[in-house]
């Protein structure tokens, strides 16, 4: 329980508020003028504030009552990240309705499948191309009343009785203000914090995926809890482009923001991320450690392009950098002359580096979802950007340990958040308890029941040890654990996080299950792989030929003696195969954090596996 | 079957551009293979670094066993390959008969010259019947055919034709196609072609390649690439069903 903010109830107050929802009304009306989120319009950065924040989402709400939704019913919402996203979010969660995303990725069979299974009534669409994908699959869908699409773009000629436009949408709820000018407010105040502020689907890496509900009580402790350890200011600026419809999104683009009153802006798309962080410079930004291996292997090709002479300083600073980082983990400080250089590399070359990033105004870097290199962390604590691991999952409502950027114990995800307990069960389970804790599985009791422990801990399914620091560390998942036919027992997590640490491997799957020895699926990183083909001269057309070359085999051969070298006889990986399709988000083998899913690959690329046995 | 032309991570530049960004290609002796791209793909950069015309930054290119990047150009043509270039380029003020005569240049004093004149015109009737007429007077077909009778001229091992159907009507794009595959079946002239026309392309080459943004994305013999669904729909302009009848929005490449 957290001290001072829980009312005798249970409930946990923030600002004198209990949901999410009071609390997002009270900043609106607070902040007013001041701008909440920015959005690119025709290449030109636009403001939009607080107010407009919350009369769209009043209108939203408004329109939503007028066409029928009830409490706890949902909405789903097929789009990209943009400001009509967290409109919809909070219009549909003041009125005490569910909110629920869709990746946009996801084929129009999944589509059909989450809407049923949310048993939605209203399907917010982004565009033309995610309105064919409604239109494909619609028949599937017979409980959906309504289908909202957002832009108009290439629609004019369109019309159809299901479905309606976002400003049609909008004007319908402007109406409905005036003839009932409380309603919105009135519904705004009775949604409880047990309520379910928003529905996140688990990616389903096995079986189909299954519906989170979390509460606005779990939003709240997170806001609490996490109130020191991930502090946000009103003047902080956030870049927003990871998907929505995935919780750790939602905490820092929506919650937290909310809480603090800072500034969000969206991304023009996932492959303008780079450019946008320059533009942007955000004090604060999270994102999955893809991102952060891109940003490394950027400023590593841009030194490897560089003049000899260049190269040297660039080492040198990265040196000092290094140093000073490596003083800090063990709680010390450099010597004056070690100071003095460090000030000079800073000056002449990691500043620069920063600048390249967009991490000149960095307050703090968060980085989860998957495990990420401490020596990437420490690479970017050497060029001056604080980042910190933290480990959560949908069924925690986002974060349950974070490291403290102040005393970063690299190596670790870091301690509990404060009122949240976690424990390791005798086989290795992390078990977790507190306010973040889920409410359970949208009708799957059942799957809920199976989730926790009959003492309230949730079963994380992963598998981890605490240090003498109190810090978490995560070796695998249970369910991934390999049992070789010899009946060794291997977490496969392990070696294959120690795989994805190489710039060449963007992600890897070790097999083994009820086998003589364990093996190996490689998907390899086409930028970085490429380069490297380059520069040795070695010919390759598309990326098959990429993945088929000898001279590429032999890099990730290499790679793999290396990652041998530091497990035990049982966990070496006696062979290995590249995938040689490029992989995309559309495919079934990767969730759309572009995570390699263990089950889908063993099916597809059986014929790479039984290769090696 | 030996590799006539073999290039492999060429980079080069166009002026400060970057336009070929690690190519590897290979042309198989008695082969058409094709490259196709959009516009600014780097098709034709990649022809005249493999012709001489542009000296690449980096990478090799082994033309019948022998280096040839960083020679010049009319070492390299007189080695026995002939740039057939976009847009023709014809002498205009020389005859017909001249301008072919000028594509045996590096072969002056060979006996059979004579020979290969009459094949040139046995392919192309039109030529002869205005041996004696100035080129630049002549359509734009007709001064394709002379461009590539000129290259024939050369007695190449290796023909490079750079958008041969460039400003030609579809009918006579189709004829010229058919004279292309005609001279490799009968002459067994090795071929590497860049089009735009992709359909075309792809029914008279052997092997593909699709090049974008200096890069090969795709390669595969020419049956794979017809029946790529990229292909189909970013080359050959077809379109999976729509729910609605239009559609605005492309699907992403993935190049399988």
């Amino acid at each position: 329980m957290l001290d001072g903010v829980t009312t005798p109830d249970g409930s946990i107050l923030f600002d004198g508020c209990d949901t999410i929802v009071k609390l997002w009304a009270k900043r609106c009306k607070e902040k007013a003028g001041h701008t909440a989120h920015r959005e690119k319009e025709y290449g030109i950065w636009q403001s939009y504030s607080w107010t407009d924040f919350y009369e769209h989402a009043r209108w939203i709400g408004q329109a939503f009552m007028e066409m029928g939704l009830r409490h706890g019913e949902c909405v789903q919402i097929l789009s990209e990240d943009r400001r009509e996203w967290i409109y919809i979010d909070l219009a549909v969660a003041s009125i005490g309705a569910i909110p629920t995303g869709v990746y946009t990725t996801d084929s129009a069979d999944q589509l059909a499948y989450l809407v049923n299974d949310s048993q939605a009534k209203f399907l917010i669409i982004e565009n033309d191309e995610q309105l064919d994908k409604f239109l494909e699959a619609r028949d599937k869908m017979p409980g959906l009343q309504k289908a909202i699409v957002l832009e108009r773009e290439g629609l004019r000629d369109f019309h159809d009785e299901q479905v309606m436009f976002y400003d049609e949408l909008l004007l319908m709820g402007r109406k409905a203000q005036e003839k009932h000018p409380n309603r919105f407010e009135q519904a705004l105040e009775q949604v409880q914090p047990e309520d379910t502020r928003m529905l996140v689907y688990t990616s389903g890496t096995t079986g189909p995926p299954k519906g989170a509900m979390i509460t606005h009580r779990n939003m709240m402790f997170q806001l609490v809890s996490a109130e020191t350890l991930l502090d946000v200011s009103s003047e902080d600026e956030q870049l927003c482009f990871l998907p929505l419809c995935h919780v750790l999104e939602r905490i820092f683009s929506v919650e937290q923001p909310i809480r603090a009153g800072a500034v969000v802006n969206f991304a023009e798309s996932p492959e303008t991320v780079f450019d946008n962080l320059r533009e942007v410079a955000p004090t604060l930004f999270t994102a999955v450690p893809r991102l952060w291996e891109k940003m490394y292997s950027r400023i590593m090709i841009m030194r490897s392009e560089a003049t000899p002479m260049g190269r040297v300083v660039f080492d040198w600073a990265i040196k000092q950098g290094l140093k000073k980082a490596a003083a800090k983990e063990n709680g010390k400080s450099l010597d004056p002359i070690s100071g003095l250089s460090h000030a000079l590399a800073d000056w002449l070359v990691l500043s620069n580096i920063r600048s390249m990033l967009g991490m000149t105004r960095i307050r703090r870097g968060t980085t989860g979802a998957a495990p990420i290199s401490p020596d990437l962390l420490r690479w970017f604590a050497g060029i001056g950007v604080p980042l910190s691991e933290g480990f959560g999952m949908t069924e925690t409502a986002g974060v349950a340990t974070v490291n403290d950027p102040r005393n970063n114990r690299i190596g670790t995800v870091g301690p509990a958040l404060p009122g949240c307990e976690v424990k390791i069960a005798e086989d290795g389970e992390i078990l977790i308890k507190g306010g973040n804790i889920f409410k359970g599985y949208w009708n799957r009791p059942e799957k809920t029941a199976e989730t926790m422990s009959p003492d309230g801990y949730l079963l994380t399914g992963d598998i981890g040890e605490i240090d003498d620091n109190g810090c978490l560390r995560i070796t695998g998942r249970k369910k991934d654990i390999i049992i070789t036919a010899g009946g060794k027992n291997i977490t496969p997590a392990e070696i294959e996080s120690k795989l994805k640490f190489s710039p060449y491997i963007s992600d890897a799957v070790v097999i083994g299950d009820k086998r003589k020895y364990l093996t190996c699926l490689i998907m390899i990183d086409q930028e970085n792989v490429e380069k490297f083909a380059q520069d040795k001269q070695i010919p390759f057309s598309d990326f098959a030929s990429l993945a088929h070359a000898k001279e590429v085999v032999n890099l990730i051969r290499e790679v793999v003696t290396e990652t041998n070298a530091e497990f035990a006889r049982v966990e070496q990986i006696k062979d290995f195969r590249l995938i040689d399709v490029l992989l995309t988000a559309e495919d079934e083998e990767l969730t759309p954090t572009m995570k390699l899913k263990r089950g889908f690959v063993e099916k597809r690329h059986k014929a790479l596996i039984d290769q090696m046995y | 079957m030996t590799t006539v032309l073999d290039v492999q991570n060429v980079e080069s530049f166009y002026g400060a551009v970057m336009a070929l960004r690690g190519v590897s290609i290979q042309v198989p002796e008695g082969q058409i293979v094709t490259i196709l791209g959009a516009n600014g793909a780097g098709k034709t950069t990649l022809m005249k670094t493999v012709s001489g015309v542009i000296y690449p930054e980096k990478g090799h290119i082994t033309f019948a066993g022998d280096r040839i990047d960083g020679k010049d150009p009319e070492k390299i043509a007189s080695s026995g390959l002939a740039h057939v270039p976009e847009g023709r380029e014809v002498f205009p003020f020389l005859t017909v008969e001249e301008n072919l005569r000028l594509g045996a240049y590096s072969r002056k004093g060979a006996a059979d010259i004579e020979d290969d004149l009459d094949m040139v015109y046995s392919y192309f009737p039109i030529l002869r019947e205005r041996r004696k007429q100035a080129s630049g007077t002549m359509s734009g077909g007709q001064q394709q055919m002379l461009a590539i009778g000129r290259g024939l001229m050369a007695r190449p091992k290796l023909m490079l034709l750079d958008e041969p159907s460039l400003g030609l009507s579809p009918l006579l794009t189709q004829e010229i196609f058919g004279i292309i595959s005609r001279l490799n079946h009968e002459q067994k002239v090795t071929m590497l072609l860049v089009e735009q026309n992709a359909n075309i392309a792809l029914h008279t080459a052997h092997y593909g390649y699709v090049l974008e943004l200096g890069r090969i994305v795709m390669a595969g013999d020419s049956e794979k690439l017809l029946n790529s669904a990229d292909i189909q729909e970013f080359y050959l302009g077809q379109q999976g069903e729509s729910q609605r009848g239009q559609k605005r929005w492309k699907k992403r490449k993935t190049w399988r």
